[in-house]
């Protein structure tokens, strides 16, 4: 097991890593920028480098630094945490050539899911349904109503040059169809200098179902069951929760086995998320995320398992030591994504942190570096905290995540506290009622 | 820098350290240091086991930068994390030593990142008034390494 290891990452996921460490009795140092000399992964770690300005480019996503700091202190591994340099193949190849144990999949694996288009021709492989689509662009109507009769309609004609949903029309049957295909062609020459498009399943209320999955890359691999995370805004999630009221046993059980099985084909070691488009009974895989997650708290609540704690062991060399029927599900668990920012514009609002009361109780867990005094740098990411909880029944969950939000004070800077408590009390959400677009609808009605 | 250790809960207490590292590096028997109305005195007491402490504390600990420095036009810092070498090459004598006078330009250590040595140099010309590394001591971002006058 390793004695010591480097966090290459800050805020709450390097507490985070800094709390799984600790229970191990393995030693951290915490690397920072100039900008996080005070924040409490720092103040709680073991050793600490400073290795670079506030800018992320020089300091977070600075290699050489960091392989550096991880040489003068003596680490054995190296955490990315998520984001920043968590899935960038050449540096997890990079830790590794110099004889530090990267705590993430293969520099094969971390490449292989990075090419969205070759992720999903690798899902194809493995079996894993993909949004289905044309095979290249379509020539003329005819040719497209051919597509479309096997893809399905409703379609979606995309550009293929195109990009940021510019250039996309929607055709629900053959004449809609022959009528917006010209139109997507023209406007696809107008805004990207080609004509050519091609079409792909319109999915009107999609939900986004994840699995998370455990493999050890000798032979053991589990899942850790769903996430739900169809509440975004501007496709960044809100809150999240487990199980996702949306799915049947059938349907989790289908799910689940195929991406166990997919993943036990690729060989795939550490932790890992495959993200699904869900509607009507069908799932179409979107891309694999081949690091921990933000969301992996309300997993580890109703799974009893240390996901942090398990990517380290699996990254030292040890096997899982136990399989898919030792693993069993208890109760429903909902993460609220805090973040520094006005609950209604979404404006980031860094500054001190005037007060700070973080609620507690049964079921509750505050996953956060924040604390009376800190000051929120305007350099990074606005997630400040992640407020977790557990019930035995969804609602009983409901219940609890009311009263904790209640109790949450974080004074001196704005949050998306109001938000979690206007959406703690939103019908569609209390009934599990909402897709990927109901967010948007939700916070733009007020607005 | 926390390196072994977690930080004091004083920032006198690294104060104390750099004071300590400086009497020893200097061979001076008494240091004092005064911001504001806060004063701290350092003194060698002869055959004293206080100092003997306070050396092993500051051996143990690479020292952070001072605070008082950082805003210093004479500081020289660590542009890179990494390890500082105040002699071109193992055995050689040191680029500079305390009080030498430098012209602007001058090289005056090396930081090695990555096995890739970066010689630092002097950013003004002036007189070496402090060293405040030891030779293949770590020093992380933003460290101040020299002091020039």
């Amino acid at each position: 097991m390793f004695q010591k290891v480097l966090i290459a990452n800050r805020g709450e996921i390097a507490l985070r890593i800094h709390r799984a460490c600790r229970e191990m009795g393995i030693k951290t140092v915490a690397v920072h920028s100039t900008a996080d000399v005070n924040a409490m992964n720092v103040r709680l770690a073991d050793e600490t480098v400073c290795i670079g300005p506030p800018a992320a480019r020089d300091s977070y996503m600075n290699v050489a630094a960091i392989i550096t700091a991880a040489a003068i202190t003596g680490a054995d591994a190296i955490h990315p945490g998520l984001g920043f340099l968590a899935e960038d193949a050449d540096f997890a190849a990079t830790v590794e050539e110099h004889g530090f144990s990267f705590i993430g999949p293969s520099a094969e694996h971390i490449r292989l899911m990075g090419n969205k288009v070759a992720a999903k021709e690798a899902a194809r492989r493995l079996g894993i349904p993909t949004v289905p689509g044309s095979v290249g662009a379509v020539r003329d109507v005819a040719a497209a109503e051919t597509e479309a009769r096997t893809i399905g309609y409703p379609v979606l004609i995309k550009a293929a040059a195109g990009g940021g949903g510019r250039g996309m029309k929607v055709a629900r049957n053959p004449t809609e169809l022959a009528r917006m295909l010209p139109i997507a062609r023209s406007e696809a020459a107008a805004f990207f200098g080609c004509g050519e498009v091609y079409l792909e399943r319109h999915l009107e209320r999609p939900r986004h179902i994840e699995i998370q999955i455990l493999g050890d890359g000798q032979g053991g691999i589990v899942h850790l069951g769903e996430r739900d995370c169809s509440l975004q805004r501007s496709h960044q999630k809100v809150l999240e929760e487990t199980p996702s009221p949306a799915l049947n046993g059938e349907e989790r059980e289908r799910l689940t086995g195929l991406a166990v099985v997919a993943l036990r084909d690729l060989g795939y070691k550490g932790a890992g998320t495959l993200e699904f488009l869900y509607q009507d009974g069908e799932f179409f895989f979107i891309e694999m995320n081949t690091r921990l997650q933000v969301e992996h708290p309300i997993t580890e609540m109703i799974s009893g398992i240390d996901i942090v704690r398990e990517q380290i062991r699996i990254a030292a060399g040890a096997p899982l030591g136990y399989c898919q029927a030792d693993i069993s599900f208890c109760g429903h668990a909902i993460e609220c994504r805090i973040n520094a920012e006005n609950p209604e514009t979404f404006l980031p609002c860094p500054g001190r942190v005037t007060d700070y009361h973080a609620p507690g109780g049964p079921g509750v867990r505050v996953d956060s570096a924040l604390y009376h005094g800190y000051e929120v740098p305007p350099y990074y990411d606005s997630l400040i905290s992640k407020l977790i909880v557990h019930g035995k029944s969804r609602n009983e969950c409901l219940m609890r995540l009311r009263r904790a939000l209640e109790e949450y004070v974080i004074g001196g800077i704005e949050t998306t506290i109001p938000l979690h408590q206007r959406l703690a009390a939103a019908g569609a959400f209390i009934d599990g009622d909402y897709d990927v677009h109901w967010l948007e609808r939700f916070v733009g009605d007020r607005a | 820098m926390k390196i072994g250790g977690r930080s004091p809960p004083f920032p006198d207490a690294e104060l104390i350290r750099t004071l300590a590292a400086l009497l020893n590096e200097t061979g001076l028997t008494e240091i004092e240091y005064a911001i504001g109305d806060r004063r701290i005195r350092i003194a060698r007491v002869p055959g004293g086991a206080g100092l003997a402490t306070t050396a092993a504390v500051a051996a143990l600990s690479p020292l952070p930068a001072p605070a008082a420095l950082v805003d210093h036009p004479g500081a020289v810092k660590a542009p890179v994390v990494g390890t500082a070498y105040l002699a071109p090459q193992p055995g050689d004598p040191p680029f500079v030593r305390l009080g030498d006078a430098v012209t602007e330009g001058q090289p005056l250590l090396i930081v090695e990142a990555m096995k890739v040595m970066n010689q630092i140099r002097a950013h003004r010309p002036g007189r070496i008034a402090q060293i405040l590394i030891a030779d293949a001591q770590p020093v992380e971002y933003g460290a101040i390494l020299m002091l020039i006058e």
